[in-house]
């Protein structure tokens, strides 16, 4: 059985809140091989893939009083932790990233901006695999291909502009599953 | 108000932690100043989040666990270092690359009006701050590749529009523009550049290559 975003956000509470050990391995072995898994979709060798999983895991613990689940659920913190490994550890770039405080005050948000929450994340998964495969294939390619979007046109034999349009229309279908207007 | 935005596809690349350094820092600094493209990023990296709950499991081998485990007690919780709090609003994310405030940037000039400072050079790619007094110009130039343009403060009109602080400009493939500086104060934009410009005069043709344009 699969633990689910709130599940997993709890965990990662009592991580933060308690230190608690037992929560840490439970979410360490829903986790650690996911990380791992997306490491190797992205051409990391298997040793390196571990040995990231097993940072980033260690980053969940030592940032778990960082996580906040009114901005994100804990499977969205750990992605952007374990993407932020990967550039740092394979492409040796810094990753430029604002910090929550780094904000400054100009607009408000539109009403229809609203982050993904835990709640919406089993949606937002539904919606996912309900999308046509030209769709889907492109969005994983963003996150499982460290390619840009010419590139990836050019290696699925179609035009930049099609890359873009398939983009545009996945957008406007998850954004209407989570309720946003377009 | 922000009128010039990055499309999702810059953005889902931006999530998906694909976009280089220099693309990336242009873009965190335009969500420094873009609440809704903050929002925006946080869907996409929901869908990160998504695929990263539904990818086929690499087991992880033996004793990993335990060993992360034996770990826990001497890893210190992360605390972010502290930065000095900016005198004239510079985002923290563009204070690391400037290393320091807008205001205590080392300028170099091109021109009367014109100056800019270098930030960053990855190969083709260029990332600098650009200073112009109004109707300032960089002269009339064609791109061999792309150019992304921040304004940070003031704002500048070309032939695709106008521009004020936080837009962001996408110019790319073969394009040609003259942007000026509008009236009132200094504008100062954030660039990105891949590829040479080409300029359209031959002053600046000459010019161009001994500023690193």
């Amino acid at each position: 059985m699969i633990l689910e975003a709130p599940e997993l956000n709890a965990l990662l509470i009592r991580v933060a809140g308690s230190r608690d050990r037992a929560a840490f391995a439970t979410l360490f072995s829903h986790f650690a091989p996911r990380v791992k898994a997306y490491l190797l979709r992205l051409g990391a060798s298997p040793a390196l893939a571990e040995d990231l999983a097993q940072e980033a895991l260690l980053s969940l613990w030592r940032k778990a009083h960082l996580f906040d689940p009114a901005k994100a659920s804990a499977a969205t913190w750990l992605f952007t932790i374990a993407r932020n490994l990967r550039i740092d550890a394979i492409r040796r770039e810094k990753r430029p990233e604002l910090d929550s405080e780094d904000f400054l005050p100009a607009n408000q948000p539109d009403a229809d901006d609203r982050i993904v929450l835990a709640d919406d994340e089993v949606r937002l998964r539904a919606a996912l695999r309900a999308l046509p495969p030209d769709q889907v294939q492109v969005i994983e390619l963003s996150f499982f291909a460290d390619k840009p979007h010419s590139q990836i046109a050019g290696e699925l034999g179609i035009p930049l502009g099609t890359v873009k349009s398939r983009l545009r229309l996945a957008m406007a279908r998850l954004k209407r599953v989570l309720g946003e207007a377009e | 108000m922000i009128a010039h935005h990055p499309e999702d596809a810059l953005l889902l690349a931006y999530a998906g932690g694909t976009t280089d350094e220099a693309m990336s820092l242009i873009l965190a600094t335009h969500m420094a100043y873009c609440e809704s493209c903050r929002a925006r990023t946080g869907r996409l990296e929901a869908i990160g989040g998504s695929l990263l709950q539904d990818i086929a499991p690499a087991p992880m081998s033996e004793g990993a666990l335990n060993a992360t485990l034996g770990k826990l007690d001497a890893a210190r919780p992360f605390e972010r270092r502290p930065w000095p709090v900016s005198r004239d609003g510079t985002p923290d994310v563009l204070r690391r690359y400037i290393g320091g405030d807008l205001s205590q940037a080392c300028w170099r000039r091109v021109s009367v009006g014109l100056s800019y400072v270098p930030l960053l050079r990855r190969g083709p790619v260029a990332v600098r701050l650009l200073r112009g007094m109004p109707g300032a110009q960089t002269g009339a130039h064609r791109h061999q590749g792309s150019e992304y343009t921040l304004v940070l403060k003031g704002g500048f009109t070309d032939v695709t529009g106008s521009y004020g602080p936080g837009d962001l400009q996408v110019m790319e493939g073969d394009m040609h523009h003259n942007p000026i500086a509008d009236p009132g104060e200094d504008c100062v934009n954030l660039a990105v550049t891949a590829g040479r410009l080409k300029f359209d005069h031959l002053i600046r043709k000459i010019a161009a290559p001994l500023f690193g344009f």
